[in-house]
């Protein structure tokens, strides 16, 4: 199977800029790059989800149109999923099946489950397979859907990060999985973001970088420093760079801070005037430390000292009163009320200010405050009662910036406040970030543009799979070192000291 | 290539067509409430006289009483079908206990309560154990009806102190009954609450999104189960009211209002999945089903048939929208396609 | 311990208790009621249960594709009001073609309901709620406030109900039962091996995973709400056949002994679980309860909506308080044996 020359773009994103592709039967071909690299939407268009603005793919030779999933099912491309896609209530055997058109117009239970315990054993697996899917492991459930595909004679199997929500030995297994479909001459396209697993299993490697091709080369010809060199390989831009802020005083230490199965013993200071950064992949799970952080998923262990005191953050309301902000990575779904005005995002958290003695909201004020931030921020609004979803993106971040400053914090964290803006707006957020960290607020900042984080942070600290993999100072860090720890291939002996 | 470089600019267009259609939403619903007026008039020449208005919102004037509070709970992305079943029990509690010799007043004061247990206990399996308020009430509309069922079995229970039967008929203040007069006091308070204060603001932002509320530290399942309380309460209070104009009470007292009670807050331009709407559209609803049901009286349709003109509204009141929706979303579509088509011929011509 | 985990599903416990529910109800009754344990009162019972499973077949499609159907009450009335009215004008209408016409209206009433659930995107229940008023309104307007009564019907229409397809012993299986039951099994057979049938279960329990493995998800709800219109129309002859005097305000509030009889045997709300079997057996209980209830206190119509009407309350509101528990302990007891397979 071969692409050629794919380009697929989202509004101004370009997502995908001409990118060539080619998978071959019986091997196993990685598919590498940082977040937003451009992975996911390659696979859309490989099954049919998304269509390509131009380019075209080949299989066999001949050229195809891949107008649905059912379409890319018939062609014999399938795609498994980071979450397995399965039907709680059917047994094993009719979930492997279920999307067969071709056995009959009666469902024959018997040969079914004959035909699935074959599979399934052709697999090595054992399961039952009149066992309901319903509180199967994650594990099981993805090599029910591998003997899924397998069911559909499977050409080319596509693999988005099938192992992150695995255990060390589920995953050995799951390898032991491909090497058999790699011998019965099945095209495997694997995603994933372990280096050292990726590398274990390809036979072929290509890195994604911002949606344009980097390189591909056969697994035998590339080292390690090689593949994380052409991941990172982008020049720090310098038109964002944090300016020396004087550090203040300890802000907060947390230590030991554990969630059962999310992420464990994590260790860090923040100082006034600091930024620091959580570096780290996709399922790193810095989002939840964050979230602990802001008592909307709190922690179960772990010590906090805020401002000299110790705390314990179990609540929102409380890590608010504490001065703890967060702004988070997904606008749409957890930071904005976009069908609500801009003032009425803006004192959302903080209504109890706005409000007489009636408990009725002095909407004056609640104006004077947008306004106020409207052009401390220059959000591009006609007014503040404008609608937020009638706002661009970025100016919608600044909105929900506008709304945590507002609240007063002491401590700030910003989860991917850059992602999928435009480049003058990035600017002007890293500008703010400069100028709250002068004030003397303590940030923190979850980023996974790796250029951004060595710019803007004073220190860094790399997560991986809710383990904390090293700390590094602002001089000693380089986007090789953070990479290399993301990605788990050392652990990095070095911690920065405070 | 202007257009295209602010991104959002399809979402925009969508967001913008929301706005307008609510817009012309509430002047259609005008249009169609002039128009029913005019034809009653040229029906019945006393139509348009106070009295006769009057009468005609004191014959629904439960059903609007709860449409109020129904508006809050659907702008808060929920729906409550138990309100009629909650009236028919308050209704019947106060006829049972009456029966068994209890002073109305504290009957009265019973049914209320029993009413705010029926809230609270919807409230509870919806905002704490987190299944879907259509189920709950779903329930809740049945087993509430059952157990007015058990209380009165199939008797009427009448012969009220007089003062409680004039509660629901005699003119309080001017030419309005009680009902009347609470409706107008709850109709300010709910404005005042919705549109200014804080609570409002909640009811709002949790109808848009209960994660960014949850998330900006607002309290969203202390504001699911207050909703469901006073829903409770206020349908008990409707209850009794209708029990007050009727004069007597059985087990089947409201049932099926439900159905007029959602659609005149639907027909009010709210949004079936919450986050958006008004009072002011709702009222205009009401005023429409009022005249015409008034007006299908006046030709002699029975109860059963303008029951199903209702049915014809609340359907179309919910896929006039979505049928809108879609049109605009093709329309989008196909210009999307049209900008990529000639984005694309641009490219290639250098 | 596994094995019988295996076989025995939270699903199945339910269904075994509900029969013993059913044995402990009979069992009560009969020391309460005098003569209960009858040929008069089997049949009573049966044919009341036929109606009802009938429906609840047509139900428990609808519910297990996430939707729900409460306009059904009044489809019963409308087929069974209007094909009587057709049967009594014209006396020589065959039987075959009575029966096609009742189900060819419900039929058409469903796909109604089905165009605007599937189609127009509008939440089922607000749909049914309105079909539900729309459908009575519509037969109330039609019959001009007339009264179908028996001695207008043809002859076989009456005898259907008295006609027996075979006894054991002194218990006599009437036609209507029959026909029930043959229903039951159609659909017993369908849900298990037509892979329409599994489809319904697949977009009930995850409509996401049904998009993306590309099943014309519209297509399935709309033949869901169909069928169940079809066996409205069914229920409605039958109705008709049994009762031969339909006013206009037939099988109305019939909707809750049908969603009584889904929830209680066990078909989920929120879709995807649930089978005939459970639907069969709810509909028995219920049926068992309306009838024995009304001997036993001759006590009024009311009470039995009343229990109706808690029984749903307890059912779906305990229900999901129960399986879930249930379900977990399950799971539980899966994980921990899983390190044992790994060590195979």
């Amino acid at each position: 199977m071969h692409m050629r020359h794919i380009s697929k773009s989202f509004g101004a994103t370009q997502a995908l800029d001409d990118v060539s592709l080619s998978i071959y039967p019986g091997e196993v071909h990685a598919l590498i790059g940082e977040n937003g690299a451009g992975k996911s939407t390659l696979i859309k268009v490989m099954t049919g989800i998304h269509q390509p603005d131009q380019g075209e793919i080949l299989l066999d030779g001949r050229p195809l149109q891949i107008r649905n999933s059912a379409a890319a099912q018939d062609h014999g491309i399938a795609a498994i999923y980071q979450e397995p896609v399965i039907f709680p209530d059917l047994n094993v055997a009719e979930n492997i099946f279920i999307s067969h058109r071709d056995r009959g117009a009666i469902v024959r239970w018997g040969r079914m489950h004959k035909d699935a315990a074959t599979i399934l054993a052709k697999l090595d697996v054992k399961l039952d397979v009149r066992m309901p899917a319903r509180g199967l492991t994650l594990a099981a459930q993805q090599a029910v859907e591998i003997a899924k595909a397998i069911s559909l004679k499977v050409r080319v199997l596509v693999m988005d990060e099938p192992t992150s929500s695995l255990s060390a030995h589920e995953v050995a297994q799951l390898f032991k999985l491909i090497s058999t479909l790699r011998n019965q001459g099945v095209a495997i396209l694997f995603i994933g973001h372990r280096l050292e697993e990726v590398l274990e299993i390809a036979d072929r490697v290509t890195i994604l970088r911002d949606g344009k091709w980097i390189s591909s080369a056969l697994r035998s010809q590339v080292t390690t420093e090689q593949v994380i060199q052409d991941m990172v390989g982008r020049q720090i831009e310098d038109f964002f760079a944090k300016s020396q802020a004087e550090r203040g005083d300890l802000l907060m230490s947390v230590r030991g801070l554990s969630k059962e199965n999310v992420f464990s013993d994590i260790n860090f200071d923040v100082y006034r005037g600091e930024v620091l950064c959580f570096a780290g992949l996709i399922g790193a799970r810095r989002t939840d430390v964050g979230l602990a952080l802001f008592g909307v998923e709190p922690a179960d262990a772990g010590h906090i000292t805020f401002a000299g005191k110790e705390v314990k953050i179990h609540s929102l309301e409380q890590a608010l009163k504490l001065g703890i902000a967060y702004a988070t990575e997904d606008r749409h779904r957890f930071g904005l009320a976009i069908l609500m005005s801009v003032a009425t995002n803006i004192t959302l958290p903080t209504l109890r200010r706005y409000l007489t003695a009636l408990g009725l909201v002095r909407q004056s004020d609640e104006y004077a405050t947008a306004e106020e931030y409207r052009q401390r921020l220059s959000i591009h609004a006609p007014s503040v009662k404008v609608e937020v979803g009638r706002l661009s993106g970025g100016n919608q971040q600044k909105v929900m910036l506008s709304k945590w400053l507002n609240a007063g914090p002491k401590l700030l964290i910003l989860d991917e406040p850059t992602r999928g803006i435009d480049v003058p707006t990035k600017a002007e957020v890293h500008h703010m970030i400069n100028a709250l960290a002068a004030q003397g607020l303590g940030i923190i900042l979850i980023s996974s543009d790796l250029p951004e984080v060595l710019a803007m942070s004073d220190r860094v600290l790399v997560m991986r799979e809710g383990r904390q993999m090293g700390l590094f100072d602002r001089k000693a860090a380089t986007q090789e070192k953070i990479m290399t720890a993301a990605m788990g291939q050392n652990r990095p002996a070095m911690e920065a000291q405070p | 290539m202007a257009r295209s470089a602010t991104s959002p600019a399809g979402g925009r267009n969508l967001l913008l067509g929301a706005w307008e259609r609510l817009k012309s939403w509430e002047g259609l619903l005008l249009g169609v409430l002039v128009v029913i007026v005019i034809i009653n008039s040229l029906q019945a020449p006393a139509y348009l006289s106070i009295r006769n208005q009057t009468n005609l919102f004191q014959l629904f004037i439960e059903k609007i009483i709860v449409a109020l509070i129904m508006t809050f709970i659907l702008i808060n992305g929920e729906i409550d079908l138990s309100v009629a079943s909650v009236m028919g029990l308050a209704a019947s509690t106060l006829g049972r206990l009456y029966e068994l010799g209890v002073p109305i007043e504290a009957a009265f004061l019973i049914g209320l309560a029993v009413g705010i247990a029926c809230g609270l206990l919807n409230g509870f399996m919806i905002a704490y154990a987190g299944l879907p308020s259509l189920v709950v009430t779903l329930a809740g509309m049945i087993g509430y009806r059952g157990l007015a069922y058990i209380l009165l079995e199939d008797r009427f229970i009448g012969n009220y102190p007089e003062w409680f039967s004039r509660l629901g008929q005699q003119p309080l203040i001017g030419p309005f009954p009680l009902a009347l007069v609470i409706f107008f006091v709850l109709l300010v308070g709910a404005i005042i609450v919705l549109q200014y204060s804080a609570f409002g603001r909640y009811v709002y932002v949790i109808g848009n999104s209960r994660e960014v509320a949850r998330y900006s530290g607002v309290k969203v399942r202390r504001v699911k189960m207050a909703l469901f309380i006073v829903s409770g309460l206020v349908a008990a209070l409707a209850g009794l009211l209708y029990a007050a104009r009727l004069g007597s009470v059985r087990g089947s007292v409201a049932e099926g209002f439900e159905l007029d009670i959602i659609t005149m807050v639907l027909m009010g331009g709210v949004n079936m999945y919450g986050g958006a709407g008004s009072l002011y559209g709702v009222l205009l609803s009401i005023l429409i089903i009022l005249n015409l049901r008034n007006g299908m009286s006046l030709i002699n349709l029975t109860g059963h048939v303008q029951t199903g003109v209702i049915g014809v509204l609340l359907i179309l009141s919910v896929l006039a929208p979505n049928l809108a929706r879609n049109i605009q979303a093709t329309l989008n579509r196909r210009r999307m396609r049209h900008l990529a088509g000639t984005l694309s011929e641009a490219q290639e011509s250098p | 311990m596994s094995a019988l985990r295996r076989y025995f599903r939270p699903e199945q416990v339910r269904e075994l208790v509900l029969v013993f529910l059913i044995i402990v109800l009979a069992l009560f009754f009969g020391t309460q009621i005098r003569d209960y344990y009858t040929g008069r009162t089997f049949i009573r019972i049966s044919t009341s249960v036929a109606i009802i499973v009938v429906v609840a077949m047509g139900e428990t499609l609808v519910v297990l594709t996430r939707n729900i159907d409460i306009s059904v009450g009044s489809i019963v009335g409308f087929t069974a009001y209007f094909v009587g009215t057709q049967l009594a004008r014209h006396n020589d209408i065959a039987p075959l073609v009575a029966v096609l016409m009742a189900i060819g209206i419900g039929a058409a009433m469903g796909l109604l309901n089905g165009i605007l659930v599937a189609y127009g995107k509008v939440p089922s229940i607000l749909v049914t709620l309105g079909t539900l008023a729309i459908y009575r309104g519509i037969l109330v307007n039609y019959s001009g406030a007339k009264t179908v009564v028996a001695n207008s019907l043809p002859q076989w229409v009456i005898n259907l109900s008295s006609m027996n397809i075979f006894s054991i012993g002194e218990l006599d299986f009437r036609l209507l039962v029959g026909l029930a039951l043959a229903v039951v099994v159609f659909f017993q057979l369908m849900l298990t091996y037509l892979p329409y049938g599994r489809r319904l279960y697949a977009i009930g329990c995850n409509p996401d995973a049904a998009r993306v493995a590309g099943f014309p998800s519209q297509r399935i709800v709309l033949v869901a709400f169909v069928l169940c219109g079809a066996l409205c129309g069914l229920a409605g002859f039958m109705y008709l056949a049994r009762f031969s005097n339909i006013t206009v305000v037939a099988a109305q509030g019939m909707e809750m002994s049908v969603l009584a009889a889904v929830v209680v045997g066990g078909v989920s709300i929120f879709g995807g679980s649930g089978t005939v079997i459970g639907a069969l057996l709810g509909a028995t209980m219920i049926g068992l309860l309306e009838q024995s209830l009304i001997r036993w206190l001759v006590i009024s119509e009311f009470w039995r909506r009343a229990l109706l009407g808690l029984l749903i309350l307890l059912a779906v509101e305990g229900d999901a308080a129960i399986m879930n528990r249930l379900r977990k302990l399950w799971a539980r007891s899966e994980l921990q044996m899983a390190p044992k397979q790994e060590n195979q």
